[in-house]
């Protein structure tokens, strides 16, 4: 799964959303296995909420491949119109791959956070531990997805 | 109504006067290391501060000297550092108060919560002065449609959070001019006054003069009144200042923090708007494919507020044809220039790529500053 299926992209209240991967909820990042080599490969990126809820991105700071990360850490760096946060990993690994051209362009991840605008690659340290605390299944990912916004939108953080 | 991003309780607050650029902004990120993930929970600090004249400091990601005038800055004794927050550089002295408000992240918070909260708080101080201040979406904190504070948030590695905002009690705007990055020399007449159309004051609001250390009662009331807390004063701890003394060394006085920048090229460009009245030309200063800052400067006898809507809403906006065309359609300011949004449009898209085309050209030689991005070429 190294491009976003598209027949897997649903819309959720008005925001795409990404089934065929996992979701790790309070961060709004996606974790999705790439290829079925051993050690696992899993790409990361921010959802589209994700992505609302920080503003316009412009600038995102990315590891060098080889970084260890640690599930619930930060890996990087995002500057939106007035912010400045970590990136926390929501896996732990090695980083095998850093999307070059989101850094070089954040806008990538605004227009396609589930494809072209993925962050980075890690090798994952323990493929069996990496699903704890992600979310896979499609109707929990779904309920998930519209309870945050519509508790964005109540709170005024999105747009109604 | 969900509840306060931060405790009430008992605050700590912390004044002081008169710090140095490095010195300042070392002792906010010290004074985040109490709240790391995994001490015990601690009462938020709020830390209202002046700079000493004359400090400039840059966002996070901005390029410094793309930003300020170094060899002005020399001559002027002013001091430089850059922010661990984002946004644009800024003069800070005894004119303008330094807000800090320093706590723990609380988890699932998303930045728009915070900043607009915070802001609130500072809105809730200026109103203690009888100033009506309104948060605007994105953007900074206005009176009058007009800038009165510039905010800004940080949440580091740890979970730590920071929020900035530097509050205009007074600004010397031609010192403004002098040392962030605009050769004035060619539209010296012009800036000032294009300046003074967009920014204000709390002493231009209130008509008595103000100095940022006279701010202090009123922030410190807003911030309590809209948290439910009680503010203690006191002050940065041994351990505290330690840190403060080491990171302003190794941090904020360091050539890699100064000299750390962004990967997406600034740059700056304008074109040309007829319009029934005359001629306008817009202003556009971009990092990457973002405007970072947009002005529109024409013969206005007085400038129409839909023009500083329209500038307001390009902020932060990606040069696209489809975003740009409806940000100067929600404005309104094609009706109040009496031209198609379409032609306003094409001259923002063509102001971009030159740009565009000058920041690849000269990838650190890009001017402007979060008030004024570039003086009119074609006008000198």
């Amino acid at each position: 799964m190294t491009d976003t299926d598209k027949t897997a992209l649903v819309q959720v209240a008005g925001f795409p959303l990404a089934l065929d991967r996992m979701y790790e909820g309070r961060t709004h990042m996606w974790v999705a296995r790439v290829g079925t080599g051993d050690p696992s490969i899993a790409r990361i990126g921010l959802d589209s909420v994700g992505v609302e809820t920080n503003g316009t991105l412009a600038q995102l700071s990315l590891p060098e491949v080889g970084e260890q990360l640690t599930v619930g850490r930060p890996f990087g760096q995002l500057e939106a119109a007035k912010f400045v946060g970590p990136l926390v990993s929501p896996v732990s690994g090695t980083v095998v791959a850093r999307n070059e051209a989101a850094a070089a362009d954040p806008g990538l991840t605004e227009r396609d956070p589930y494809g072209d605008g993925w962050l980075i690659e890690v090798a994952l340290t323990d493929f069996g531990a990496w699903l704890d605390g992600l979310t896979g299944e499609p109707d929990e990912i779904v309920a998930w997805f519209e309870a945050e916004i519509s508790d964005y939108r109540m709170k005024g953080v999105i747009a109604q | 109504m969900s509840r306060p991003i931060l405790p009430g309780g008992r605050w700590r607050l912390i004044a002081d006067d008169g710090v140095g650029a490095a010195e300042g902004l070392a002792l906010d990120e010290a004074l985040m290391a109490r709240y790391a993930r995994g001490n015990p929970e601690q009462p938020p600090t709020l830390r209202l501060y002046t700079y000493r004249s004359h400090c400039a400091l840059v966002g996070r990601y901005q390029n410094l000297e793309a930003e300020v005038d170094l060899a002005a800055c020399e001559r002027t004794g002013t001091e430089v550092s850059r922010r661990p927050t984002g946004g644009g550089a800024i003069v800070m002295g005894a004119g303008q108060l330094g807000v800090a408000v320093v706590s723990r992240a609380r988890a699932g918070q998303t930045p728009r919560e915070g900043i607009a909260e915070f802001a609130g708080s500072v809105a809730a101080g200026l109103a203690q002065l009888g100033i009506e201040a309104v948060f605007r979406g994105k953007h900074d904190l206005e009176a009058d449609g007009r800038k009165i504070a510039g905010l800004g948030l940080y949440v580091d590695t740890d979970g730590g959070m920071l929020f900035h905002a530097s509050v205009l009690a007074d600004l010397d705007i031609g010192f403004m001019l002098e040392v962030l990055r605009i050769p004035a020399a060619k539209l010296a007449d012009k800036a000032a006054g294009a300046v003074a159309q967009r920014v204000t004051t709390v002493a231009e609001q209130t008509g008595r003069p103000f100095d940022g250390a006279a701010l202090r009662p009123a922030i410190a009331a807003g911030f309590a009144g809209c948290f439910g807390a009680t503010m203690a004063p006191g002050c940065a701890d041994p351990a505290e200042r330690a840190l403060a003394d080491r990171l302003a060394v190794e941090r904020y006085s360091s050539q890699a923090w100064l000299a750390d920048r962004s990967m997406s090229a600034d740059g700056s460009g304008s074109a040309a708007v007829k319009t029934p009245a005359g001629l306008a030309r817009i202003y556009i200063t971009t990092h990457g494919d973002l405007v970072k800052n947009a002005i529109i400067v024409g013969d206005f006898n007085v400038l129409p507020r839909a023009v500083v809507e329209m500038e307001s809403a390009l902020r932060w906006r990606r040069l696209d044809e489809s975003a740009v065309l409806a940000a100067v359609r929600a404005s309104g300011a094609d009706s109040a220039l009496g031209v198609p949004a379409s032609l306003i449009s094409s001259a923002v898209l063509e102001a971009g790529r030159q740009a565009g085309e000058r920041a690849t050209a000269e990838p650190v030689r890009a001017v402007g500053s979060c008030y004024f991005p570039e003086p009119a070429r074609s006008q000198a």
